[in-house]
């Protein structure tokens, strides 16, 4: 007399054989722990700031510059309070986005650009130069700073320039590779230098930095590419199990082991519901470890994080069954699972391009889960800033598990 | 060794090869890849400062900024689209240029400039867009600057990046037709059986590892030749580029039909390549940064393949300047056909047994 099992108990049975099974792939299994463990370590070293500043060198710097200015302009007959104004003059200094560095000596700076001199910047934030040529010592507790482009202003530029003298020229000195923008901008940041302190005034008027600021200004606070691969990662690990399942489902309706397992009391339900529960299990698990481990969550955002990475384990679920139910050889289920899975990843793409993202990729299903992650690791997004896309992200879940469920449930009944 | 009979395993492994949806992926990769990292990543590495303009009257500011190198400029009929794309974070800056703009400025109205400046936009290109639209301002109204600024350039231009990334296309050109393609017909052959089937006719082991290894040498030529052709990296030293793609195809081809041999099966194979992958991979990355130093490529087997196309193709040289480095690759080439054929001989031995 055999007893009546209930189906819990055999969907446990079976998630115990999955186990078993996903234990012994070792091909699998050794990737998912290579890439549990290299995928932070690697995370890690990316950059964790944005470098969004140019670094010019001037010569002489700009304070004598300006005294030597004073001093010929004092000569010619000028009012101190005229003399004042230059000290008020913005020929270079204190401007976001341009870290200046200032020499005595054009060769010294010249020498910096072209290589031969490493300039250095100490942690107090002075300016170290260090002959390579010399074979001078690096200097203790200093990042090296590369500068590729100076201007060089000729002695007496601001009196010249002041006292309208014809045939003054300023020298740019650029590394080759520096982009044209670069050089044409330091072309026009001097020639309106030379405007300001000839007194001619802009012929336009500008409005306030305020008001033509569009969006959130972020200078300074520009979103680093460790922010921007974050959910990226998170988004690779539960694809890669797409990989692992897919290969699992695929050899058992190869090796037709699922007639095996339907001959005992577990049922065609049984067998889908186990494949299910692992599935996202295993990916969901795995996302939570990598989000432990690269960080992102917040007191805010742990619930979101939690439902979105949820709906996309039981997504990439669904994609698994789907390729897996094909029955392919190993090869034959790789290039499946690619083929289903490369388009999946087209969203995770955008999020490395600054801007919005084009109407077509908004079509993939991935990429309500993909938005969902960026906007909450990123931007910080709550529930009301992603109930539209947890919807547009449950309706593709529907269709995707769907399909998955359906292909496979067919394939075990016409095996 | 039977010359017809090698020629007779290839033509089956060339008949039936392009049913596997690995030689499928061998032909799909360059070409997807060119798309991807030229087209797109491409704009990633080197991005250039991103201005739009509304212009409702023909300005010559318009015309300044087309003449302007490394600014992507884009044109709007619509004043709110344009603040929306700024806003958005699609282009740095929005200028707009009303009607009778150049006339206000020339004649000392001193408009307002309707400059915008995108909120997630980085400091340098706020500065770069800022002074330029400014100096074009000077210029539309006449002004003579009262400097002339020279600009002097130290060094030799660095390669773009859509140049650099060449060793990065042609390296899966050659792994996928030249190791994956062969060492997984080798793989699949013996998973099904048809090797052991090949082997009890007269066909010697050898033979069939000379066909498959040609057969990758024959795919990975074309398949890096035309990579190189896509990229715009063959020139009229057409002859040389094809001379070193084949040896880079030798060599590739030896070391996937090392890998096929050796592995058991796919799920084996498809775990070595994977896991050796940065390490063949790795001098392809020292050609994007070439601040690196770069003798560390020489620790890898490909840079010996890599090199010799990138001084050969993208570089101009001709074969004699690379002799020493393709010298290098043919003798590992010979070493891995000896271990080839040590590993054959292991494989039959296991086969006899089965």
């Amino acid at each position: 007399m055999s007893r009546a099992v209930s189906r819990p108990a055999i969907i446990w049975a079976l998630l115990k054989k999955e186990f078993k099974a996903y234990s012994r792939d070792t091909v699998y299994l050794l990737l998912t722990l290579l890439v549990l463990i290299a995928v932070p370590i690697t995370f890690r070293f990316l950059p964790d700031s944005v470098d969004e500043t140019i670094t010019l060198a001037v010569s002489p710097p700009v304070s004598a510059l300006i005294e030597d200015g004073k001093d010929t302009l004092r000569d010619l007959g000028a009012t101190e309070e005229q003399l004042a104004e230059l000290d008020e003059a913005d020929l270079t200094g204190e401007q976001e986005g341009l870290l200046l560095l200032e020499f005595e000596d054009e060769g010294q700076m010249t020498g910096v650009i072209e290589g031969t001199i490493e300039a250095w910047q100490t942690a107090d934030g002075e300016f170290v130069f260090r002959d390579k040529e010399a074979d001078e010592d690096k200097p203790d507790n200093a990042e090296r700073v590369n500068v590729d482009i100076g201007i060089a202003f000729p002695t007496g530029f601001i009196s010249q320039v002041a006292t309208g003298k014809d045939d003054i020229t300023v020298t740019v000195y650029s590394d080759a590779g520096v982009p044209d923008e670069i050089k044409g901008a330091m072309r026009s940041f001097v020639r309106e230098a030379a405007y300001q302190l000839a007194g001619k005034e802009l012929p336009v008027s500008i409005p306030a930095e305020e008001s033509i600021i569009l969006g959130q200004d972020r200078s300074g606070d520009q979103v680093t590419l460790q922010e921007k691969t974050r959910p990226l990662l998170l988004f690779m690990i539960l694809l890669m199990e797409t990989f692992s399942m897919a290969s699992l489902v695929s050899t058992e309706v190869l090796q037709r082991t699922v007639t095996a397992v339907l001959v005992t009391p577990a049922k065609v339900g049984d067998f889908l519901a186990a494949k299910t529960i692992f599935g996202t299990a295993m990916s969901f698990s795995q996302a939570l470890i990598m989000l432990a481990l690269i960080g992102g969550i917040t007191a805010e955002n742990w619930s979101l994080l939690l439902v979105v990475l949820l709906m996309g384990a039981i997504m990439f679920t669904g994609v698994a069954l789907f390729v897996g139910s094909a029955g392919k050889d190993f090869m034959g289920q790789l290039f499946y699972a690619m083929l289903f899975t490369i388009p999946l990843l087209i969203p995770t793409l955008s999020i490395m391009f600054p801007g919005s993202v084009a109407p077509w990729v908004r079509i993939i299903p991935t990429y309500p889960i993909i938005d969902v992650l960026v906007r909450s690791t990123v931007y910080g997004a709550t529930w009301s800033d992603s109930w539209g896309s947890l919807a547009y992200a449950a309706a593709w879940l529907v269709v995707l598990y769907g399909a998955g469920l359906i292909a496979l449930k067919r394939k075990v009944e016409s095996l | 060794m039977s010359l017809s009979r090698i020629w007779r395993v290839l033509r089956k492994d060339l008949a039936l090869g392009p049913r596997s949806p690995i030689f499928l992926w061998a032909i799909v990769l360059p070409v997807a890849l060119t798309l991807i990292l030229q087209v797109a990543f491409g704009s990633l590495f080197d991005p250039e400062p991103r201005l739009g303009v509304v212009d409702q009257g023909d300005s010559a500011i318009t015309a300044g900024i087309e003449d302007t190198e490394g600014i992507e400029l884009t044109l709007f009929d619509d004043e709110a689209e344009l603040k929306r794309q700024v806003e958005a974070n699609d282009l740095d800056a929005g200028l707009i240029l009303p009607e009778g703009f150049d006339e206000a400025v020339k004649g000392g109205d001193k408009p307002t400039l309707q400059f915008f400046i995108g909120g997630e936009s980085y400091a340098s290109n706020r500065i770069i867009l800022t002074v330029t639209a400014l100096d074009l301002v000077r210029e539309l109204e006449g002004s003579v600057a009262p400097v002339t600024v020279d600009i002097v350039d130290f060094g030799e231009e660095g390669l773009p990046i859509s140049i650099r990334l060449i060793p990065v296309i042609v390296f899966y050109a050659l792994v996928i037709a030249g190791l994956f393609v062969p060492g997984s017909n080798i793989v699949e052959e013996k998973e099904q059986g048809t090797l052991m089937a090949i082997l009890v006719t007269p066909v010697k082991t050898a033979e069939v590892l000379a066909a498959k290894w040609l057969f990758g040498v024959i795919l990975a030529s074309v398949m890096g030749v035309a990579s190189l052709a896509m990229n715009g990296a063959i020139g009229s030293n057409w002859l040389d580029v094809v001379l070193v793609v084949i040896i880079a195809a030798m060599l590739s081809a030896m070391l996937g039909v090392v890998v096929g041999v050796f592995a058991k099966d796919s799920a084996m194979m498809f775990g070595i390549v994977k896991g050796a992958g940065i390490f063949l991979f790795a001098p392809a990355v020292f050609y994007i940064f070439p601040d690196w130093p770069q003798w560390i490529a020489k620790l890898f087997p490909l840079y010996w393949i890599i090199e010799p196309i990138w001084q050969v193709s993208v570089m101009g040289e001709s074969v004699t300047a690379v002799w020493s480095e393709l010298a290098v690759a043919l003798g590992i080439t010979a070493a891995l056909g000896v271990l080839a054929w040590w590993l054959a001989k292991r494989m039959q031995a296991q086969m006899a047994g089965q």
